[in-house]
């Protein structure tokens, strides 16, 4: 008991210490829980062997996409030829830029994408990433 | 007038003074991203308006033979080199931006079956091993490695694509044999216009498309050749897969686009390379600083050129102080950052402690040949507490310096406006 009482006296000077401006301290043991910050350390690999130069598989993260409708399609469609982090990656965009862009992946890269699903795909689009819509 | 005359002025001038650097900052003025407080994640996009930040908002990512990088997508690979690596003029292998097209990018390549393949209307057609490219005469150049899209985030309206900040950019020693070189060996045929590159890496498209290979094309007469590299070292090391093993394009002067990884043919053409990669895309306004309106497109008035046509236009960044500390008043504080010229030497770099108003001549760092990055120091000792806006402008051999305004095109390229920095003195 006579510890407690010591303790909270120190305390107390040292927060009257800390009143009249001596130690300047304003904040401290200020802790946040949660992954923020944290990255995984990957677990190394031989690097090759042989004549050959290797590294490992490249991660691949799936990104969050807004639901509703067309959102199977956009995974199905666009998923071909590169990842959805490619729509999330955008700022929000106007509803004629998305349709611009899924045009240009028919007509110029080539997409095969029945005229529907390229109808849906632009529509949801267009509901989920644009200024007005995107969250 | 240069800044310490100007914090020397009186105490109301120089309060209109830190009102006009609130000013600058409705007009995208660049924040820290090592912040002081770590409870709250960045956004995950940005916009409409301009990205405020120095390096792009995305998560940081741990990548093959990579230091945490910020990544902008995963198929392709797409990752920023963060901030704090531009302090030195050589950006370390680990920590070098990557930027892939197309996603079915090499593991694992056998040297000892891949060869170089010199094809098309040349008079001797090759293909070199490995061994043979180390046995040729060598060189080396420093030179800056920047995507055409770097800073795309800062364009007012957005525009899509990747959504970059300032670290789609490095700097390195690159090693290998000049494609002179290489061309005097395999001796194009009359006839032959431009010189094509290929390299290793495919995507999941039709064959024919931009979606299934990524190939580029340099004119046979562009004195850019000259100084061409096919470079197997990159800071005296084997290049790192995501940046190109065994054998990388170095284009000095020019955006990366040109600069092929993995390369593995170099044709001879008898025509004009029409392939996507060269007639449709990294396509940049014919007008002298690749400028032009939202306006302008939508009425189909604007010409365009291949980006090839353009040097990279003169840039420069403060990379400390970044605003994640606050200055203490009467502390001298040293600004440093990198400048650097696709048209040559960097000559003068200048930094404003008050938002541009007046400039103080910043010492240069050493200078490892004109298409490298220049390091720059600037001292300054703030005399009072308060919000400050510092600037930085860079000025090259040709006389040709950063606007004050950004430049907009449907690409998002050739960004060069004069970068700035906002810190807090207290005391």
């Amino acid at each position: 008991m006579r510890k407690v009482y010591l303790a909270l006296a120190l305390f107390g000077l040292v927060a009257l210490a800390q009143s009249e401006g001596d130690g300047g301290l304003v904040e401290a043991g200020n802790y946040t829980p949660g992954p923020l910050g944290q990255i995984t350390q990957p677990l190394p690999t031989p690097a090759g062997e042989g004549s050959v130069y290797r590294v490992g598989a490249y991660p691949l993260y799936t990104p969050e996409l807004a639901d509703g409708p067309g959102k199977e399609l956009v995974q199905g469609y666009c998923q071909v030829c590169h990842s959805t982090t490619y729509i999330t990656m955008q700022p929000p965009l106007p509803a004629a830029t998305w349709q611009a862009e899924v045009t240009k992946m028919i007509n110029t890269y080539g997409a095969q994408i029945p005229e529907d699903a390229a109808k849906a795909i632009t529509a949801y689009l267009q509901a989920h990433y644009t200024p007005e819509t995107r969250k | 007038m240069d800044t310490s005359q100007a914090l020397s002025m009186p105490i109301l001038k120089r309060r209109s003074l830190l009102m006009a650097g609130l000013g600058a900052l409705a007009g995208g003025l660049v924040r820290a991203q090592t912040s002081p407080q770590a409870e709250e994640a960045l956004p995950s996009f940005t916009g409409p308006g301009p990205n405020p930040y120095w390096n792009g908002v995305n998560p940081y990512v741990v990548y093959p033979q990579k230091l945490p990088l910020l990544r902008l997508t995963d198929r392709g690979v797409q990752l920023e080199t963060p901030r704090a690596y531009f302090l030195t003029a050589l950006t370390p292998n680990p920590a070098f931006y990557v930027r892939y097209h197309l996603d079915i990018l090499p593991n694992a390549i056998d040297l000892a079956k891949w060869r170089l393949n010199l094809e098309g209307n040349f008079e001797r057609p090759q293909r070199l091993s490995f061994d043979d490219l180390l046995k040729l005469e060598s060189r080396s150049i420093v030179a800056v490695n920047q995507c055409s899209g770097n800073s795309r985030s800062r364009f007012q309206p957005r525009v899509p694509g990747g959504q970059w900040g300032n670290g789609a950019m490095g700097c390195a020693k690159w090693t290998g044999i000049p494609l002179k070189a290489l061309l005097e060996i395999a001796k194009p045929k009359p006839g032959t216009v431009q010189i094509q590159f290929e390299g290793l890496d495919r995507g999941h498209g039709p064959e024919g498309k931009g979606s299934s290979r990524f190939l580029k094309s340099l004119d046979l007469n562009d004195p850019v050749l000259e100084e061409c590299l096919l470079a197997y070292a990159m800071n005296d090391e084997p290049l790192p897969m995501l940046n190109g093993f065994p054998l990388r394009l170095v284009v000095p002067g020019k955006f990366a686009t040109y600069w092929l990884k993995h390369v593995t043919w170099i044709r001879a053409l008898t025509e004009e390379d029409k392939n996507f990669w060269m007639a449709s895309a990294y396509r940049v306004p014919d007008t002298p600083n690749g400028s032009t309106t939202p306006e302008d497109v939508a009425a189909g008035k604007v010409k365009t050129v291949p980006i090839g046509h353009f040097q990279m236009p003169v840039r420069s960044f403060i990379v400390d102080p970044d605003g994640s500390a606050p200055l203490v008043k009467g502390m001298k504080t040293a600004v440093r950052g990198v400048a650097f010229s696709g048209s040559g030497r960097v000559v003068k770099v200048e930094v404003s402690a008050d938002g541009g108003r007046s400039w103080g001549v910043a010492a240069l760092g050493e200078y490892l040949g004109p298409y490298a990055f220049r390091t720059f120091t600037y001292f300054w000792t703030p005399k009072a507490p308060g919000r400050y806006t510092l600037a930085v402008r860079a000025t090259d051999e040709k006389g040709n310096t950063q606007p004050d305004q950004g430049v907009w095109n449907p690409g998002g390229y050739l960004w060069n406006k004069i970068e700035r920095q906002e810190v807090t003195v207290i005391g």
